[in-house]
């Protein structure tokens, strides 16, 4: 009982505490990972890693009934675990969700719950990953999808416009009509589930030209649901044979209007390749403990004006001055925050669109870069150490 | 802002509600595919609850400040109607005649219903109500995938359905919601204001069949097209609900002619409309005073005499006269981006960064 107890008590400590990430070892498998999917049996002999999963707070939607769903939103932790072989990776991504919602039917607005996977295209300087969000101006990543949809009816799925044609508008009669009808759908209706390359959520292409193999699938459990996404450790896009490389999780919940942005997603997290050197330097950068002075950090940020713009719970209110910082330790690396406090043109939070708030103008463009409103702080090294400890303090609790 | 702008222009004076527009652009575009429960053009009773349930409470659009609002996505079953159909080839067997889905809400639900006591002060009034095609379009400023564009050769707005990716933000951003959720390829679609036709220089399927011909066609700049005459010149056309800040593109010809109310005896009272000017205002803004004295002036003098150009505009003489479309403009955009055939869009057709996927570029709307 007391153990208990002292369990649940060290728990709390760790989600209010500044929680460092462990890193992912991917465990080496003699067969082809491939072919694994959620369900596989081979994820029972591989040990979990704790991934937690933050609100994305950064952009607020325009959705009246998702604000509604989301006034209180925790994060959730979920579990991650990684196989290779010589040639592929597999990811099992296991999160919390009570409740299974599947986009299908004739509806408007159900969503479906879903996940995704992401890495940067390139990783080789760990303090200048790509922003989370879907990556940023030269520093592109890739993603992974798979949602809770049901399969969709693709018009342009493969170009082939006289077999997206109406029934009606074919001179077909009796059986003839099943038959084309059959022979739509074949080419047509897809599973949802789809590979992208980003430098930023505006940019997010999908990849439709079969140049990015990869099979993602997704199982409920009656608690939660089990991804699993399994791609090449090397292709045109992606080379994770290095050691170790970045990934990053997101997962939507449907009942909660999730899609897009509207998401909860982790910071950059490091994947050993086990039985591999290399990539010391990154796990070190995104595993170590932010340090700083907390409580002069939260004094500097007052004190730098940080709040005039931006939205810090119980400092400023919500607004669409700058990006919300409410969650920005969650799924922000410290490099990151660091960089963008010295540079913050650095990385304008791509894909806002100006448009949508033009009297609040998060950026300007000069010569096509996108050049940040914020003035860079080029303070002394402790107090910016200071500060970035503090804004990694900035996330809602793990339930 | 796209360099020209199509608009088109809806004489509410006329329209009868008869719903032929409805039938071409169903028949047309939204008969199949997902697309069955949708209207890109519709003809709502006003006041009513309109297409889709209450539209106009349903957010989107721009506060003065130009921040763009929050909105709600519509439900089919409740807020659109879902369409049904009825058994007619099973009534040979000795079947009941039933529908296949039990119709609990569609469009026109409480068509001809309108307001008032009936027969004395009882009125109402048609919109028909299309995409309106904005100079700031809130499903673009909503859209997070940069999938929503705005032509610049004509100011159509598309959506690129290759980029999109069915979050619907663009239908809480419409405060028209004319834009719609296609369940079965999980993309949004609307009103393409038939962008194949008008680049062969025919109307909109709607303006073609109208019956009224309330419907004008043309561009904007083209002093001209009747579009330019009715909306700058006389400005006797006016945007719906101007206030959502979108800078809608169809303009009204406000409905003016109404019957007088009748007293308790069942007696004309004279110089008295049965549409309330409140009404009007609350849907074409302020303008909508001058506009009805416009009007109102240009009728007297035509009946006096005989002439107004105005009037004559509005009897709408001939179509070629009410759509000024121009094939040639097309021509020479599709020569000059080297196509050899419009449509001189090639993103609608193929998507945008389909080919090389290293070009990405997100487009800034200044």
């Amino acid at each position: 009982m007391n153990k208990k107890l002292l369990a649940t008590a060290a728990s709390t400590l760790m989600v209010t505490a500044v929680m460092a990430q462990d890193v992912i070892v991917a465990k080496k498998a003699a067969y082809d990972v491939g072919k694994l999917t959620a369900s596989s049996r081979a994820w029972n002999h591989v040990k979990g890693t704790a991934v937690i999963l933050y609100p994305q707070t950064t952009i607020r939607m325009n959705d009246k009934k998702a604000h509604m769903a989301n006034k209180v939103v925790h994060a959730k932790k979920a579990t991650v675990k990684a196989l290779y072989d010589g040639k592929k990776i597999a990811f099992l991504l296991e999160w919390p969700d009570g409740t299974k919602s599947v986009q299908k039917g004739y509806q408007s607005d159900v969503y479906g719950d879903g996940f995704a996977v992401q890495f940067p295209v390139h990783y080789d300087h760990p303090k200048t990953l790509p922003y989370i969000g879907m990556g940023s101006e030269g520093r592109p990543v890739i993603i992974h999808l798979k949602k809770a949809v049901q399969a969709v009816f693709e018009p342009n799925g493969d170009g082939d416009v006289g077999m997206q044609q109406n029934v009606l508008s074919k001179p077909y009669f009796g059986d003839a009509i099943g038959k084309y009808q059959d022979e739509v759908a074949k080419r047509a209706v897809k599973n949802y589930r789809r590979a992208f390359i980003s430098e930023g959520f505006r940019s997010m292409t999908e990849i439709k030209d079969g140049s990015e193999t990869f099979s993602a699938d997704m199982k409920y459990t009656g608690k939660g649901w089990r991804g699993a996404v399994t791609r090449p450790l090397r292709d045109i896009y992606l080379n994770l044979d290095n050691g170790a490389f970045p990934v990053a999780f997101a997962a939507w919940d449907g009942a909660r209007l999730n899609r897009d942005g509207l998401k909860l997603l982790s910071s950059w997290v490091p994947v050993r390749l086990e039985g591999k050197t290399g990539g010391e330097a990154l796990i070190k950068e995104l595993t170590a403990d932010p340090k700083g002075d907390i409580a002069n950090g939260k004094a500097l940020v007052e004190q730098n004006g940080c709040t005039g713009c931006h939205y810090i719970p119980g400092m400023s209110m919500p607004s669409f001055m700058a990006p919300g910082l409410a969650n920005i330790g969650g799924y922000s690396t410290a490099a990151y925050l660091k960089e963008s406090l010295v540079d913050p043109s650095a990385v304008v939070v791509p894909g806002y669109n100006r448009n949508a708030h033009p009297n609040t103008p998060w950026y300007s463009v000069a010569d096509g870069k996108r050049q940040s409103a914020m003035p860079p702080y080029p303070l002394d090294e402790k107090s910016l150490n200071d500060m970035v400890a503090y804004l990694k303090t900035l996330k809602a609790e793990v339930k | 802002m796209s360099k020209r702008q199509l608009a088109m222009v809806m004489d509410l004076n006329k329209c009868i509600g008869c719903q032929t527009c409805t039938v071409a652009c169903k028949t047309q575009w939204t008969n199949r595919n997902g697309r069955e429960y949708m209207y890109w053009n519709n003809v709502e009773t006003y006041p009513g609850t309109g297409y889709p349930k209450n539209w106009m409470e349903l957010g989107g659009g721009f506060d003065a400040g130009g921040d763009l609002q929050a909105g709600i996505v519509p439900n089919i079953e409740a807020d659109y109607g879902v369409p049904w159909d009825y058994n007619h080839d099973e009534l040979q067997f000795g079947e009941q005649l039933k529908p296949n889905v039990e119709p609990t809400w569609g469009p026109n639900w409480d068509e001809d219903q309108g307001t008032g006591d009936f027969p004395n002060d009882n009125y109402f009034f048609y919109i028909p109500r299309i995409c309106n095609h904005c100079t700031n379009p809130g499903c673009l400023s909503a859209c997070p995938r940069d999938a929503i564009f705005k032509r610049e050769e004509d100011g159509v707005v598309l959506v690129d359905l290759d980029r999109c990716q069915g979050y619907r933000y663009c239908i809480a951003g419409c405060p028209y919601k004319k834009i719609y959720f296609n369940p079965k390829i999980s993309k949004s679609e609307k009103c393409i204001l038939c962008f194949p036709r008008i680049e062969k220089g025919l109307p909109p399927a709607c303006a073609q069949q109208c019956v009224g011909r309330i419907r004008f066609v043309g561009f904007l700049d083209d002093e001209e097209s009747q579009v330019y005459k009715l909306v700058h010149k006389y400005k006797v056309a006016l945007p719906l609900r101007a206030d959502y800040g979108t800078q809608p593109n169809v303009y009204y010809v406000p409905p003016t002619e109404a019957p007088p109310k009748f007293d308790a005896e069942g007696r004309i009272i004279e110089g008295s409309n049965r549409i309330p000017i409140e009404e009007l205002e609350k849907l074409f803004g302020k303008e909508v005073h001058q506009a009805i004295k416009t009007l109102k002036a240009e009728m007297k003098k035509r009946k006096e005499t005989g002439e107004s150009e105005l009037m004559d505009l509005l009897i709408a003489y001939k179509h070629e006269d009410m759509f000024r479309l121009d094939q040639n403009y097309y021509q020479q955009v599709a020569k000059e981006k080297k196509l050899s055939l419009a449509p001189i869009d090639n993103r609608y057709m193929a998507g945008k960064h389909t080919a090389d996927k290293y070009t990405f570029k997100v487009v800034e709307y200044e």
